[in-house]
């Protein structure tokens, strides 16, 4: 592979580019889906491709091929150098890509059981198990799901600069849906658990009663009210502490939306955007989490970002690209779906840092509130500087004490302002779960988390 | 490709399985993006493939590979069987769809479209841009043109041997507007299966007008305020509402708030939703579905009431009822990467007689939603979400863009409490729909 990448990498710039780069890969996965105690899909995936950027002047040209021989590569070699010219002959914004260091480097990363050398009845068995436990969990969970992934893949990243990154990648990821039904109410809950790694996340505690968690989250969703709308104080646990700090700030400190002129912090690099004492972090360096890779898909090193530091913006994810433009160096925050996909700027393990509250302190200081627990999704248009979260459950605090169980609340805030409005920050420090962040039509897998914080001013939706 | 798809079919017989489907695609895309006014990235990509779907004692293995190669496709047949047989048996898989001719339709594919050269791509994007950059308050335009093509040949156990070729041509921009410290972007998308030239002017006009609309900003106070719907919030929530809750296999596994509503009241009279693949240049068109079901028109809701739910051949077996054609191989140009799933195919909210005009004179006190990215909890039927880009009405008229609020609303009261339908409808996420308004729905505010 490295061989064909050499002469696709040269024909690119024999055909007119200034810089080129490739990702070849080669994968195979499993996919398992239970539904009511029976199998609904049992898939297998076999991918190999290549996909190969080109960089003219400010402009690049990409092509993408799932034929990986040498004739085919070399051919989308050449015309990803044609794309870049036909782009770059409107390209306004000119810029080079500044020389990097040439690394030259194979990867393995840690995996004691590789998926592929699992039969697929074992994680049958697996799947089967969670669902069951699921339905044995009491009598009115009435439907449910059971999901097992895996996935390995060999990529070689390539480019001009004489970088040779080969990486041996495996992942694994399990989910549990319930659905529990009490006097004509239903109500869903899920869990999930995910590494960087292989088939041995499935031995670990908290996989073997995935399933539990999901029906017990159903079961206690069915004794809650919907949430009443309001702004109110919450006191957010450490998954969606997690998701505030990916959603509501995360991606506006991803360099690409500066560059588009399309994030509310471009230009605020060294003020204060947050309480202080807070500080936010992006890292790919923390081994076996979702989030984890050792170098990123432009073959640069992954690093530990601090984005804020005691509450002053401190700097942005960066690629080659925009680290250029910018005249810093890159930090290693490019990633792609596939081969088929361009490396685009993406966070890897998001967190807010620890402070010295103790968990329950942050609670009893809450006169009126909501307590916000489990996250489901989110989305942010840094453009707009507005983010919203959806959460599994809340709960009312009322002078300190955790009361009345809600469904549903869905929060939402303003970039610029949610971090200044954290009141106290606890010292209970957890990475959330597994999950995939989806940017510019590609999912990346991801992790986030922080101890339980407290927001003044949350805007929480609710049908009440 | 009919060739290799039949060869497929055969190999996977002969292990022994009950059923079986392949389909042999072959895509490309050709995909020019804007960043900042400047021309960002030209690309081009070619995406042949096979997914091969297997059935044994109802137990459904799937597997696919990159390209055509005979002998990778040979061992994901293999890989599939095996999966199939690996699996738990399911007494309520009855068949897969029947041998039938596939529907002649037109307006799948457009010549013009599978000709589009770069240059021409690149083109229409700059147009795009200069449209929804012309004005001093836009510091920034983003954008996107892409023009897909994509052949397939789909082949059942039962005979059902069908090809068609698709194209898509998309549009994307989203224009950002400054003043002094305040920051607005506004956003626009078009997709079709042809090539429609207007749709650059209307789609940059449009993300302009929004971005400088919302450098005015206001609070709103929490309350129940009637809601306009534009039809790109109506379009990404019904998808979901309507698409997801009537998805039969969520029905029947009683998961979705529509179970048990069939021949029931779930709207106001006038309220009319049908799923029709047979629209011509509909995105989701389709000459027959992804299980080989010729396309159909199925009405959904008629005056308020639910007619029926979307089924794909699993479905409709368990009930001994025809499948509606709602097999989904995945957006408009089909992928071979996953077994089929329930989809719509191009969903359609009957028009009513109400202008935009008409229902901005009505609506004394309330709020024009234009886009949200929130989902129903389809289990309990609740919607609460951020309207991302709304605006206050305020005796008749259209004011401040709003910032910091949810709207909630149960989609049962929310399909009840719809009081004005607009007569003309546009397609937003699969969904062609006019605009709706909505007469109470609950607003969570920062004000």
């Amino acid at each position: 592979l490295q061989d064909i990448a050499q002469k696709a990498i040269d024909r690119a710039l024999k055909s007119g580019a200034e810089f080129a780069d490739l990702r070849i890969e080669s994968a195979s996965g499993t996919n398992i889906v239970v539904m009511d105690g029976k199998t609904k899909t049992v898939t297998s995936q076999i991918e190999s491709g290549c996909g190969i950027r080109a960089f003219i002047g400010g402009a690049w040209g990409f092509a993408a091929t799932n034929t990986p021989t040498q004739s085919s590569v070399v051919a989308a070699a050449q015309s990803a150098a044609k794309m870049a010219r036909v782009a770059q002959k409107k390209a306004k914004i000119k810029f080079a890509i500044e020389q990097q260091r040439a690394e030259v480097k194979f990867e393995k990363y840690a995996c004691k059981e590789p998926p592929s050398e699992i039969p697929v009845e074992d994680k049958l068995s697996y799947a089967l198990s969670q669902d069951r436990a699921m339905k044995d969990r009491d009598s009115r969970v009435s439907s449910t799901n059971s999901r097992y992934d895996d996935f390995e893949v060999k990529r070689v990243v390539a480019n001009s600069f004489g970088t040779i990154i080969t990486t041996y990648e495996t992942w694994t990821l399990a989910a549990c849906s319930a659905w529990a039904r009490s006097e004509g109410i239903m109500q869903r809950g899920h869990a999930s658990v995910g590494n960087v790694g292989g088939c041995e996340l499935m031995k670990e505690e908290e996989s073997q009663r995935l399933g539990q968690s999901a029906a017990d989250q159903a079961l206690r969703l069915l004794e809650s009210k919907p949430v009443p709308a309001g702004k109110f104080t919450c006191v957010l646990d450490n998954k969606m502490t997690g998701m505030l700090a990916h959603e509501a700030f995360g991606h506006a400190c991803e360099a690409d939306a500066i560059l588009a002129g399309a994030s509310v912090l471009e230009g605020r690099i060294g003020q204060s955007v947050a309480a202080e004492g807070l500080s936010l972090v992006d890292d790919p360096t923390l081994e076996r989490t979702f989030g984890y890779f050792g170098y990123d898909w432009e073959g640069i090193r992954a690093k530990r970002h601090v984005l804020i530091e005691n509450g002053t913006l401190k700097g942005f994810l960066h690629n080659l690209e925009s680290s250029s433009r910018m005249r810093i160096k890159p930090n290693g925050s490019s990633r792609a779906q596939t081969y088929q996909n361009t490396p685009i700027i993406r966070m890897s393990n998001t967190y807010i840092g620890p402070g010295d509250w103790k968990k329950d302190e942050v609670i009893e200081e809450v006169r009126r509130g909501m307590l916000i627990q489990g996250n489901q999704y989110g989305y942010v248009e840094p453009a707009k500087g507005q983010f919203m979260f959806k959460c599994d459950e809340a709960y009312e605090i009322k002078d300190g004490i955790v009361g009345q169980r809600y469904r549903d609340a869905s929060l939402s805030g303003v970039i610029l302002e949610v971090l200044k409005n954290v009141r106290s920050v606890g010292n209970d420090f957890k990475l959330g779960d597994p999950g995939y962040c989806g940017k510019g039509g590609q999912s990346a897998r991801t992790t986030d988390g922080g101890p339980h914080i407290c927001v003044d001013h949350v805007v929480v939706g609710g049908l009440a | 490709m009919l060739g290799l798809a039949d060869k497929a079919v055969l190999h996977a017989m002969a292990f022994g399985v009950t059923d079986c489907d392949v389909l042999v695609s072959q895509s490309k895309y050709t995909t020019v993006e804007i960043e900042k006014g400047s021309v960002k990235q030209a690309s081009l990509s070619s995406d042949p493939g096979v997914g091969i779907r297997v059935f044994k004692n109802g137990s459904s293995g799937f597997a696919y590979c990159t390209g055509h190669d005979r002998r990778a496709v040979l061992r994901a047949v293999e890989l599939a069987t095996a999966f199939a047989k690996a699996g738990t048996p399911d007494p309520d898989f009855k068949s897969l769809p029947d041998k039938s001719a596939p529907r002649r339709l037109n307006g799948l594919f457009e010549a013009r479209l599978h000709e589009l050269g770069p240059d021409e791509v690149v083109a229409l994007v700059m147009e795009l841009a200069e449209v929804a950059g012309d004005d001093k308050r836009i510091a920034s335009v983003n954008a996107a043109v892409n023009a897909s093509v994509g052949e397939v040949a789909l082949v059942n156990s039962n005979g059902f041997r069908g090809t068609q070729r698709m194209t898509s041509f998309d549009i994307f921009a989203e224009a950002v507007a400054r003043s002094g410290t305040r920051m607005f972007s506004g956003y626009d998308a078009f997709s079709s299966r042809k090539l429609d030239h207007k749709s650059v002017q209307t789609v940059g006009l449009s993300a302009k007008e929004h971005a400088i609309m919302g450098l005015d900003q206001t609070k709103i106070e929490t309350g129940d305020y009637p809601v306009i719907l534009d039809p790109l919030g109506a379009g990404f929530l019904f998808a979901m509402a309507i698409g997801g809750g009537a998805n039969a296999d969520s029905v029947q596994r009683g998961r979705s708030y529509l179970a048990g509503k069939l021949e029931t009241r779930l709207g106001v009279e006038g309220f009319n939703v049908h799923d029709d693949p047979t629209l011509a240049w509909g995105n989701g068109s389709t000459a027959f579905d992804g299980e080989g079901t010729p396309a159909r028109k199925r009405i959904l809701i008629e005056n308020g009431i639910l007619r029926s739910y979307l089924h794909d051949s699993y479905t409709a077996g368990k009930e001994s009822i025809k499948s509606t054609g709602n097999s989904s191989r995945g957006g408009s140009i089909w992928s071979y990467r996953h077994p089929p799933v329930i989809s719509i195919s191009n969903l359609v909210v009957g028009k009513g007689d109400s202008s935009f005009d008409e229902m901005l004179k009505e609506t004394k006190d309330g709020v024009y939603l234009r886009v949200t990215f929130d989902y129903p909890n389809l289990a309990t039927g609740e919607f609460s979400g951020l309207m991302m880009e709304s605006y206050r009405v305020k005796k008749g008229e259209l004011g401040p863009a709003v910032r910091q609020a949810t709207m909630g609303i149960s989609l049962p009261e929310l399909f009840a409490s719809i009081d004005m339908i607009g007569d003309r409808s546009r397609d937003a996420f699969g969904v062609r729909t006019p605009h709706l308004r909505v007469s109470k729905a609950r607003i969570a505010g920062s004000g």
